[in-house]
């Protein structure tokens, strides 16, 4: 099953707060193709997490729209699902507990959903621990559940807000193996948020970099190397110092003009 | 591909706590045997008259009389049925008003003072009214029951359910999970370790309005056993129904409540220290 392409319009979102609005983005226009995978990066407090939560639908935009396939999104949804850092995952359940919530909630018979469950742990090597509880899994494990937990819906659009930023370097480069593994079998669309570059540049077919706060498109960088890649590939460590040179100069663009 | 590493080891099974262990009721013994033995020691300087202040011994043979005529275990019984019904009923209600202030929040903005209020209020002064209204029948007792422990149930419940990571909840409606069953598949077992408190809360207030009441007006249970002693002089039925209360708590909170925290907080990774 091939993803869904998405559109971004026009896209702003102001929050209202005691002291008057703060704006978080403005103007964001993108178009993610199909099973595309994309990577956000920008200085903290650009707004990007807050791009993924108008995308998926869990918060509502002050200008402009997103569309999925054409239709536009109003509301939260289980084609585009989130995986956040470790601590989204339901304690009170264990593994194959929250890898199977979703369908559960989307009434699947319970053949079919205890196959899909056993299919999606064993694509993220975790059938040895289908019934651990959450707090005994590592930080690595605990993520491989959330990629597995939202894989199995199937969705158009994989959204990932910073899921690895916990991890240690050594285990996040390997989550980052097992991401574009997964996505090469499943050929979701992938908007992919860090703040890491390294992470952007190794994962992204683009890499969108986000402006200083309001966060807006600042440039789209577009890497073609084979997968799966890894930071010592010479075409991801060229994107790794262009990206890193735009980001410096929006910093320092911000620093000069403060709010 | 160049992978990574399978995980292999399945974690080890949780083995902490084996059952049986009565060491830590030593202390508690300890406490029980010191206390008695003051008692005795207060008893016999005579200050008091014993038929005002009787000894362990007395109380004691006032237990065995009351256990022997079974007074006792229909009283216990009578009580504790009250009890099951009251508490629950609370229970119910009293969730059932914190999910709607939680839900409805202008609502429970306005009601949030008035049921703070009412929490403290003191059970008692719900008795001449529950009288006037109901007579003196099982419903009166039930009433102050319920109304003594509904609100504590109400404040304690709204803010466990106010506990929850948001994160959760996200989580959850993002896999499509909203309204109803995101309240029963989320926010319920994500709060539940706090609920228990609830319900320990709402159990304490229920146990106290209910005795309290009895006391005032039943004509069977342990509260009317200890206002019968009262008026018979029988201070050592007194004593000993008294000590039935406190013992009837003590076990309910280790039995009931204890035991369902430890059970909570290791299912779900919290602390596992007693």
């Amino acid at each position: 099953m091939k993803g869904a392409a998405l559109r971004i319009v026009s896209l702003g979102m102001t929050f209202e707060g005691k002291t008057g609005g703060m704006e978080a983005l403005r103007d964001i226009n993108l178009e993610v193709g199909g099973a595309e995978f994309v990577t956000i990066v920008g200085p903290s407090g650009c707004g990007k997490s807050t791009l993924l939560s108008l995308v998926a639908g869990l918060e509502h935009p002050t200008t402009g729209w997103v569309e999925m396939d054409g239709v536009r999104v109003e509301g939260p949804g289980a084609d585009r699902v989130v995986v956040f850092q470790e601590s989204a995952l339901f304690p009170w359940l264990d593994v194959q507990g929250n890898v199977q919530f979703g369908l559960r909630v989307a009434g699947v018979p319970r053949s079919e959903r205890e196959a899909r469950v056993a299919e999606f742990i064993k694509m993220v090597q975790l059938e040895n621990f289908a019934h651990a509880r959450i707090h005994e899994l590592s930080g690595g494990m605990k993520q491989r559940v959330g990629l597995a937990r939202a894989l199995v819906l199937r969705p158009k659009v994989l959204l990932m807000d910073e899921p690895f930023a916990a991890l240690d370097v050594q285990i996040r480069e390997e989550m980052q193996v097992v991401v574009q593994d997964l996505w090469l079998r499943n050929a979701t669309t992938t908007l992919f948020v860090t703040h890491d570059v390294r992470e952007a540049a190794v994962l992204g077919d683009r890499i969108v970099v986000l402006s200083h706060r309001p966060g807006t498109v600042s440039t789209i960088l577009t890497n073609d190397a084979p997968r799966p890649r890894t930071q010592n590939d010479p075409t991801v460590m060229e994107q790794i110092r262009r990206a890193n040179e735009i980001l410096k100069a929006e910093v320092t663009w911000a620093d000069q003009h403060p709010l | 591909m160049g992978g990574p590493t399978p995980p292999v080891a399945p974690p080890a099974a949780d083995k902490r706590r084996p059952s049986g262990d009565f060491v830590h009721l030593i202390p508690m013994m300890l406490v029980a045997v010191g206390f008695l033995a003051a008692w005795e020691a207060i008893v016999r300087l005579g200050v008091w008259p014993r038929i005002f202040f009787p000894g362990p011994t007395e109380v004691g043979t006032a237990f065995v009389e009351l256990w022997n005529r079974a007074t006792l275990a229909r009283s216990i019984a009578a009580t504790l049925s009250r009890l099951a019904v009251g508490f629950l009923l609370s229970l119910v209600l009293g969730s059932i008003l914190a999910l709607l202030m939680l839900h409805f929040t202008t609502f429970g903005k306005g009601i949030q003072p008035y049921v703070l209020g009412l929490q403290t209020f003191p059970s008692i002064a719900w008795v001449p009214l529950s009288i006037v209204w109901l007579g003196y029948s099982e419903a009166a007792l039930l009433f102050v029951t319920i109304i003594g422990s509904l609100f504590a149930v109400t404040v304690s419940v709204a803010d466990a359910l106010r506990t929850v990571p948001t994160i959760y909840l996200k989580a959850a409606r993002n896999m499509g999970c909203d309204g109803m069953e995101l309240i029963l598949r989320v926010t319920v077992p994500a709060a539940l370790p706090h609920l228990i408190s609830s319900a320990k809360v709402g159990w304490s207030f229920a146990w106290r309005s209910l005795v309290g009441a009895e006391v005032i007006f039943a004509t069977v249970g342990l509260g009317f056993l200890v206002e019968q002693g009262s008026e018979n002089l029988n201070i050592a039925q007194v004593m000993a129904v008294m000590l039935v209360i406190l013992l009837l708590g003590v076990v309910v909170d280790r039995v009931v409540f204890s035991r369902s925290q430890e059970w909570v907080n290791r299912r779900w990774g919290l602390s596992t220290a007693r």
